[in-house]
C-alpha cells in the first residue's frame, strides 16, 4: 500500500490515530530540544531534525518503572495497562531498529510483563525521507513499524507496514511510486556507519583490541552513566523498593554498566572491577556479544550515546579510534 | 492496580513463603527452612537458585541447599552480606518472606548417570553442591563412586557439620574436608591446607568420572588445573557453577552477563568448555 | 508523559536538564536539555538522578514540634506562630544579635533573598549566612579585595579558547563533571594541563605536569611560581602597568620563594616548580581552575590572593580564555552570597556598614535597619557553645554533619533554647530542632538560580510538594506577613523585581529575560546582554592589586601521636551531607558506606588489607570506616568523603578558622589510624 499524504492530510491522520492512541509526536520542547511530546493538535510538530533526544523506546521502558506492589502480608499487585496504548510518531530508522531490538530481548521466554503493558497494541509511526536537520535524507525503515511516512518535498509517502497500518491510511490518495522508488535509490550507499562497526566489530571477535587501549579510553571516562541511559537497546535496569506505609512499591530503574556496582558482590568481588573492563563492556557487548547471542549489533547507530558523552568516547568515537589503532593494514 | 491474586501476572512476583525453621550453621552463615504458602513443592532441581524477596530491600538470589527429593521444604543457606541478607539473618521461623523461583539451569544430571563423581566445593559453595549430595544419596546406585571434598577457610567457617558426618559414614561417599588454616586455639583436629591438596591424592578413572566444582573465584583456576593433570581433559568432564549479580533470575536485568551468556539463565551451572573462553568468565 | 525543563539541583555547573513527569504528579526520569549552552545534551550522574530522591517515603509532609523530648506533627498554623513568638521572645530578652539564621545554597535566590530580609528587617540582626562560609568565604574576601568581586571571573565556554587550564585544589571531573568534561576536551583539542593536587584525581593522568604538593602548602608552591616567573622575565609587563597596583610589594614579597625552598615546604621537585610557572607563562590564554582544596585552609584567603596575584603577574584577566574561575560547589551558593544571605552585606554585596546603603534598603524595606555586621556561620557556632545565642532558624542546611569539629556543633545546638528547621529531610541537624517545617524541593517551586559562572537560572515548578509541605519562599512569606512586613508576593518573579530595584548587578534580570539560556549578572539594565566575563578593561575596584602573602603551616599538622593527614572531600556519587543522594537509589547503591583511601605503603605499615575496618581518631573524636587501599591518595595521608553521617568525617575535623573568612580547616588534620 502506497498512500500520498499532504499536511492536511498528515494532521487528518494525527487525529484519527490520538482518538484510539496516545499519541506523541515530535515537539521542540523550550530550549529547542527535539523530542517526544503528547499530541494536543495545538503545539507545532517538528517534522524535520535532528535524531529525538530521549529514546522512543524510553515509552515502553521507561527510567523508572513500577513492576508491582506488595503488600505487608506479601500480596502482589500489578500494574494495569494504560487504556488507551501508544502511539509514537516520528521514528527513524535506528529508533525503530531499537525498539525491534528491545522486543526481542523483553519478549524472549519468560517474556517481560511489565515492558508488554506498555508496548503491546502499541503503533509505531516512522518518519523518514527528507526528514533531518535541513531537510536532509534519513534511511528507509526495515518495514518494523506501523506506518512509515517518507518525507519528499512538501507531502509525505505513506506506507503502511502492518494491517493495523494500513487501516489507518485506507482513505487517503494513492502515493507516486516513482517517488518512492527515488527515495530507495537514495537509501543505497548510506551504509558508511555500519561498515565502521563491522570492522570494530570483527577487531572485537578476533580480540586484536589490546587492554591498553580500553585503559586510554577508560582514563576519558567521568562516570556519568549517559550513553547506557540514551542508547536505545540497552536494558539493564536495578530494582528500588520504597515502602509507604502498608504497601512496598517495587520499581525498575535504568542502570549502567559503568558504574562500580553494577556487577560488584556482596563480598566485594567484581568481575567489572576496573575502568577499563567496564569500558570494554560497553563496546564489546554490543558489538561482539550480541552478535554472538543475537546475531546482529547491539548499536543502531542512532549517535545518541555519542551526542551524549561529554568526553567524546562514545560508540562511533571509541569504534573510529579502534579501526584507526587496529584496523585493517595495521600491525 | 489489579486486585491481588494468588496466580501471579509478572515475572517479578514473587510468591509468599513460611519460615518454618531456621538454624546457625557458622558465625555468619545460617540455613532457612521455608515453604510455600500455596502448599505447592518448589519443584527445583539441584543447582537451581531462587529470589528472595523482602519488601523494602528488594531481593537477593540466593541457591537451594537441599534435594527436591525432600518434600514439604526447601532450605537455603545464607551468609549475611549485604542488607536483604542481613535482614534475612533476624527473622524467625513464622515469618513470611517472598519467593521467585526456581530459576536458572541446574547441574546436569543426566551426564553424571553411571559415572564416578567428584563434587568440589569451596566456602559457601557447598550449600547449593548439599542439594546435588543429598539427591545422589538417594539414588546412590545411579553413580559409580561419589568423592565430596570440601574446602572452608576455618574450622569456624565449615558449614553443614552434621551433614559432613554424616556423608563421611556414609557407606556412598567418600567425604573429607580441609580448612586454609586452624588457628592453634581451635580444638580442630581435621585437615589443613588448600582443597587442591586434598585432589593431590585422589584417585579417579579419568575416562569415566565428571567433576562438579562450586565455590568462590579464586578457587577454580587451580582446581581445574589440578583436575586436567588427573586426566580430566575431555568435554562434559567438568561442570561449575558460577556467580553474578543475578538481580532478576529471568535473564533481563543484566547484571549476571558473562560475555553473550547470561549467568542466572544459561548457567549458573556450566561445562568448563562453555565458558572457559570466556574473559573474566572464570 | 510531561518535560518541564529547569536546573539541576546539585553542583554550581548550571546544567539544564527536562523532569519528566506522569499524570499522576510522580517524576519519572530525567533528560538532559540539548541546546542549553551549559549541558548540550548533557549530564553527570548526579544530574541523571536528580529525579530520584523527590518522592522518597521518607519526605517530610508535615511540621513537626518537639513534645516531651519528641518530634510531633502539627499544622502549619501553630509552627508558623510558634516561630515567629520564640523567635521575638528571643530578641527582646536577649536581643536581637542573640538569633542566628542560616541560609542555603540550595534555595532559590528570591528564598535567600527573603531570608536575608526577614532577619534585617523582620528580627532586627544581621546574623544570617550560609555554607558559602564553608566553601567560598575565602573567594569573596580574597577576591574582592584584589578584583573588587568574588565571582568566577570567566565563562565555561572559556575552556574552548584556553590554551592551558591550570586546576589547583578542584576534583573537577568528579565535582564539577561537565566542567571536568570541558577541562578534558580542552586537552583533546591540544591545550595544556597543569594539575597541583596531592591526590591522584582523574585529572591528573591527562595532565602535562602533575604536581602532588603537600596539603596547605598552596601558598609556598604558587609564589614559588611566581618567583621564577619574575627570574625568567616572564611577566606581562604591560597588564602589570596598565592595569595593577602594588607590583613592587609582591616582588619583595616573593624574594625567598626560590625553587629550593619551596621545594622543601612542598615536597615537590625543584624542577616540577619551574617546568610549571614556565608552561603557565609562556601561555597566552591560561585560566586557573580551583575549588575547595585551596579554600578550606586556615589561610584560604591567603590561597586566594596568591592565585589572583598569579593570574594578574601573567596578564591573564579580562580576556577569553583566562581568569581566576571558582568553582561554585551548589547549584546557588552563588546566588545566595549574591543575595547577601551573608553578614556584612546586603544583596549585591552592597555593605550593610555603609549607612547610604543602608538608608536605600530601610526606605525600601520601611524599617529601621541595624548597623554592625552579623556573625559568620562558623563564629555562630561557637557562640551558641558559649552560650552567645539562644535562637537559630537553619533553612536547609545540616551542620551537624557539614561542619567542623562534629562534637562542637552538636553542644553548640544542644545550648540553644530554640531550634528551627526548615528541609525536605529529618537531616541529622533537624533531629535536634524545636520545630521542624517541612518544605518543598527544587522540583516542587519556581524560583531562579544562579551558577558559578554569574548565570541567573530558572528553577521551574514541575510537580506538587509532597503532604502539606510547602515552598520555602512562602513559609518566609508567611513569617514576613507576622513581623508586618511587605507579604504580598504571589509568586517568586515579584521577589525578583524587589531584588532587581535594589541589587545593581541584578538590576536587569526580569522572569520574563530568563526563559532562554538564562543572564549572567552583571545585568544591570532591562536591556544589558549580561556579561560573560568579568573585569574587561579594567577591574571591578579599578586597578587589580598585588596583594602579597607569606606562607603559613596548617594549623595541625602531624606528630608522633596523630601521624597521619586527614583529608576531607566528596565523591562522584555523593552530595555533601547525602541526603539527597543516598535517598536516590543507584547514587546510594555505588557508595553505600563510608570508607577511607590509604596508601598501599601506609597499608603495609599498618598491617591494613582491603575493606578492613579502621578507627580513625582525631584530638576531636573517632569514626570507624572500611579501608580503600589507593595510590590516590599520597603516603602519610589519608582522605575521608564527608557525606556518610554514621562514619562523618567532621567529627575529625578541625575547627581553626581563617581569620578574614572564617573558613574551617577541612583540608588538613593530623589522626591516627588502628586496624579493628
Amino acid at each position: 500500500m502506497l498512500k500520498q499524504l499532504n499536511r492536511a492530510d498528515l494532521d487528518l491522520l494525527l487525529t484519527q490515530i490520538s482518538d484510539e492512541y496516545r499519541l506523541q509526536v515530535p515537539q521542540l520542547l523550550a530550549d529547542g530540544t527535539r523530542q517526544l511530546a503528547g499530541y494536543t493538535g495545538e503545539a507545532e510538530l517538528s517534522l524535520t531534525g535532528e535524531v529525538l533526544q530521549r529514546k522512543p523506546s524510553a515509552f515502553f521502558f521507561p527510567q523508572t518503572q513500577r513492576l508491582l506492589d506488595i503488600d505487608t502480608a506479601g500480596a502482589v499487585a500489578v500494574p494495569q495497562p494504560a487504556e488507551k496504548p501508544l502511539a509514537l510518531f516520528g521514528l527513524n530508522q535506528a529508533d525503530l531498529a531499537g525498539i525491534r531490538f528491545l522486543d526481542r530481548f523483553f519478549r524472549a521466554a519468560p517474556a517481560d510483563d511489565a515492558y508488554l503493558r506498555q508496548r503491546n497494541g502499541a503503533l509505531l509511526i516512522g518518519l523518514t525521507g527528507m526528514a533531518g536537520p535541513d531537510n536532509c535524507f534519513l534511511s528507509l525503515s526495515a518495514g518494523d513499524c506501523d506506518i512509515e511516512l517518507v518525507a519528499v518535498k512538501e507531502s509525505w509517502l505513506a506506507l503502511g507496514h502492518s494491517s493495523d497500518g494500513e487501516k489507518l491510511l485506507q482513505n487517503f490518495p494513492e502515493g507516486d511510486k516513482t517517488q518512492l522508488v527515488r527515495m530507495r535509490h537514495l537509501n543505497e550507499g548510506t551504509a558508511a556507519e555500519s561498515d565502521l562497526l563491522q570492522q570494530a566489530s570483527q577487531l572485537l571477535i578476533e580480540d586484536r583490541v589490546p587492554d591498553q587501549f580500553w585503559m586510554e579510553i577508560a582514563d576519558r571516562c567521568i562516570l556519568c552513566s549517559g550513553c547506557n541511559l540514551v542508547c536505545p537497546t540497552c536494558s539493564c535496569f536495578c530494582v528500588q523498593d520504597r515502602n509507604r506505609g502498608e504497601i512496598t512499591e517495587r520499581s525498575r530503574v535504568w542502570d549502567s554498566c559503568q558504574l562500580d556496582a553494577f556487577m560488584r558482590e556482596a563480598s566485594g568481588h567484581n568481575p567489572l572491577g576496573t575502568d577499563a573492563l567496564r569500558t570494554r563492556r560497553r563496546i564489546h557487548h554490543k558489538l561482539a556479544a550480541d552478535v554472538e547471542r543475537w546475531g546482529e549489533f547491539g548499536c543502531v547507530a542512532c549517535g545518541r550515546c555519542d551526542r551524549t558523552c561529554p568526553t567524546g568516547i562514545g560508540m562511533m568515537a571509541v569504534a573510529e579510534e579502534m579501526v584507526k589503532c587496529f584496523g585493517p593494514g595495521k600491525p | 492496580m489489579h486486585p491481588p491474586t494468588v496466580d501471579n501476572q509478572s515475572i517479578y512476583a514473587p510468591r509468599s513463603c513460611r519460615l518454618l525453621a531456621v538454624s546457625k550453621l557458622t558465625p555468619q552463615e545460617k540455613l532457612f527452612r521455608l515453604r510455600l504458602e500455596d502448599g505447592r513443592e518448589l519443584n527445583h532441581q539441584p543447582g537451581q537458585f531462587v529470589q528472595v524477596s523482602i519488601p523494602g530491600l528488594t531481593e537477593a538470589p540466593i541457591s537451594i541447599a537441599s534435594s527436591p527429593t525432600c518434600k514439604g521444604y526447601f532450605e537455603l543457606g545464607v551468609r549475611k552480606a549485604g542488607l536483604l541478607t542481613g535482614a534475612l539473618h533476624q527473622l524467625q521461623p513464622g515469618a513470611q518472606i517472598g519467593i521467585r523461583g526456581p530459576f536458572g539451569r541446574p547441574f546436569q544430571l543426566e551426564a553424571l548417570l553411571g559415572k564416578q563423581l567428584l563434587l568440589l566445593a569451596g566456602g559457601c559453595g557447598l550449600a547449593p553442591l548439599r542439594s546435588l549430595i543429598q539427591y545422589c544419596q538417594k539414588q546412590s546406585s545411579a553413580y559409580s563412586a561419589v568423592q565430596i571434598l570440601y574446602g572452608a577457610r576455618s574450622p569456624q567457617d565449615l558449614l553443614f557439620k552434621d551433614d559432613l558426618e554424616d556423608w563421611q559414614l556414609s557407606t556412598n561417599f567418600n567425604c573429607r574436608y580441609t580448612v586454609d588454616q586452624a588457628p592453634a586455639s581451635s580444638c580442630y583436629d581435621g585437615e589443613t591446607g588448600l582443597l587442591t591438596r586434598l585432589l593431590a591424592d585422589v584417585q579417579v578413572e579419568a575416562d569415566n568420572c565428571c567433576a562438579v566444582l562450586v565455590g568462590p573465584p579464586p578457587m577454580y583456576q587451580p582446581v581445574i588445573s589440578a583436575l586436567h593433570r588427573m586426566g580430566l581433559n575431555g568435554p562434559q568432564q567438568i561442570m561449575l557453577s558460577l556467580e553474578r549479580q543475578m538481580r532478576c533470575g529471568v535473564g533481563k536485568c543484566g547484571h549476571c552477563t558473562i560475555d553473550h551468556l547470561y549467568c542466572c539463565s544459561d548457567g549458573p551451572i556450566f561445562w568448563l568448555e562453555e565458558v572457559e573462553h570466556l574473559r573474566g568468565a572464570l | 508523559m510531561n518535560a518541564t525543563l529547569t536546573t539541576c539541583p546539585y553542583c554550581g555547573t548550571g546544567c539544564n536538564f527536562y523532569l519528566l513527569s506522569d499524570d499522576r504528579g510522580r517524576l519519572s526520569g530525567v533528560e538532559p536539555a540539548a541546546k542549553h549552552p551549559v549541558s548540550r545534551g548533557q549530564l553527570c550522574i548526579k544530574g541523571w538522578n536528580a529525579h530520584a530522591f523527590v518522592d522518597h517515603p521518607k519526605r517530610l509532609k508535615t511540621p513537626l514540634i518537639r513534645k516531651n523530648g519528641k518530634l510531633q506533627p502539627t499544622d502549619w498554623q501553630t509552627a508558623l506562630d510558634l516561630l515567629h513568638d520564640k523567635l521575638s521572645e528571643i530578641a527582646a530578652k536577649e536581643g536581637p544579635d542573640s538569633l542566628m539564621f542560616l541560609s542555603s545554597a540550595k534555595v532559590s535566590n528570591e528564598e535567600n533573598y527573603l531570608l536575608m530580609k526577614l532577619a534585617r528587617a523582620g528580627y532586627g540582626t544581621n546574623n544570617i549566612d550560609h555554607c558559602a562560609r564553608l566553601c567560598h568565604s575565602s573567594t569573596v574576601t580574597g577576591l574582592v579585595e584584589t578584583l573588587g568581586s568574588g565571582a568566577m571571573t570567566n565563562s565555561l565556554s572559556c575552556f574552548e579558547e584556553t590554551e592551558l587550564v591550570f586546576v589547583i585544589g578542584s576534583n573537577t571531573t568528579e565535582q564539577h563533571p561537565l566542567i571536568g568534561s570541558r577541562i578534558l576536551q580542552a586537552v583533546q583539542r591540544g591545550a595544556k594541563l597543569l594539575v597541583a593536587d596531592s591526590r591522584k584525581i582523574r585529572l591528573s593522568r591527562h595532565a602535562d605536569l602533575h604536581l602532588r604538593h603537600q596539603n596547605g602548602s598552596d601558598v609556598a608552591l604558587l609564589n614559588g611560581m611566581m618567583w621564577q616567573i619574575l627570574q625568567d622575565g616572564l611577566e606581562n609587563r604591560a597588564f602589570i602597568a596598565q592595569r595593577t597596583e602594588n607590583f613592587s610589594a609582591l616582588q619583595h614579597s616573593l624574594k625567598a620563594f626560590t625553587p629550593d625552598y619551596v621545594a622543601r615546604i612542598t615536597g615537590l621537585q625543584p624542577g616540577q616548580i619551574i617546568a610549571a610557572a614556565r608552561q603557565f607563562a609562556t601561555s597566552d590564554r591560561a585560566m586557573i581552575v580551583y575549588a575547595m582544596g585551596i579554600t578550606q585552609h586556615s589561610h584560604g584567603v591567603d590561597n586566594v590572593r596568591a592565585i589572583s596575584n598569579l593570574a594578574l603577574l601573567t596578564g591573564n584577566l579580562g580576556r577569553p580564555g583566562t581568569g581566576i574561575n571558582p568553582l561554585r560547589g551548589q547549584n546557588n551558593v552563588q546566588g545566595a552570597c549574591d543575595m547577601g544571605a551573608l553578614p556584612d552585606v546586603y544583596s549585591g554585596y552592597q555593605k550593610v556598614s555603609d549607612p547610604q546603603i543602608r538608608e536605600k534598603f530601610s526606605t525600601a524595606w520601611s524599617v529601621k535597619l541595624p548597623e554592625t555586621p552579623g556573625r559568620m556561620s562558623t563564629h555562630a557556632i561557637e557562640a551558641a557553645a558559649g552560650g552567645e545565642l539562644h535562637g537559630m532558624l537553619v533553612l536547609g542546611e545540616n551542620p551537624v554533619i557539614s561542619d567542623a569539629n562534629q562534637a562542637l556543633v552538636r553542644q553548640a545546638l544542644g545550648k540553644l533554647e530554640f531550634l528551627a528547621v526548615i528541609d525536605i529531610f529529618l537531616t541529622e541537624t533537624a533531629q535536634l530542632a524545636d520545630l521542624v517545617l517541612p518544605a518543598a524541593c527544587y522540583a516542587e517551586r519556581d524560583g531562579t538560580f544562579t551558577s558559578t559562572e554569574r548565570r541567573v537560572q530558572r528553577g521551574r515548578k514541575v510537580i506538587e510538594p509532597p503532604g502539606d509541605a510547602r515552598a520555602d519562599w512562602q513559609i518566609l512569606v508567611a513569617l514576613l506577613h507576622r513581623c508586618g512586613l511587605k507579604n504580598d508576593y504571589t509568586a517568586p518573579a515579584e521577589i525578583m523585581h524587589e531584588i532587581a530595584s535594589l541589587t545593581p548587578s541584578y538590576g536587569g534580570i526580569d522572569y520574563s529575560r530568563l526563559e532562554g539560556d538564562g543572564l549572567q549578572w552583571p545585568c544591570p539594565d532591562p536591556a544589558h546582554p549580561g556579561s560573560p566575563i568579568l573585569h574587561l578593561e579594567e577591574c571591578a575596584r579599578g586597578k587589580g592589586h598585588f596583594s602579597p602573602v607569606d606562607y603559613r603551616p596548617p594549623g595541625e599538622l602531624p606528630d608522633a601521636e596523630y601521624p597521619l593527614l586527614l583529608n576531607t572531600g566528596r565523591t562522584a556519587f555523593h552530595w555533601h551531607t547525602g541526603s539527597m543522594t543516598r535517598r536516590s537509589h543507584l547514587l546510594d547503591r555505588e557508595e553505600r558506606h563510608a570508607f577511607v583511601e590509604v596508601n598501599p605503603e601506609d597499608a603495609i605499615t599498618y598491617q591494613i588489607s582491603e575493606r578492613q575496618q579502621l578507627k580513625i581518631s582525631s584530638r576531636r573524636g573517632s569514626i570507624y570506616a572500611a579501608t580503600r587501599v589507593t595510590d590516590r591518595v599520597p603516603s602519610g595521608q589519608i582522605f575521608i568523603p564527608f557525606h556518610f553521617a554514621e562514619a562523618a568525617a567532621n567529627v575529625l575535623t578541625n575547627n581553626l578558622l581563617d581569620p578574614e573568612s572564617g573558613i574551617p580547616e577541612f583540608k588538613v588534620c593530623a589522626v591516627r589510624i588502628e586496624p579493628c
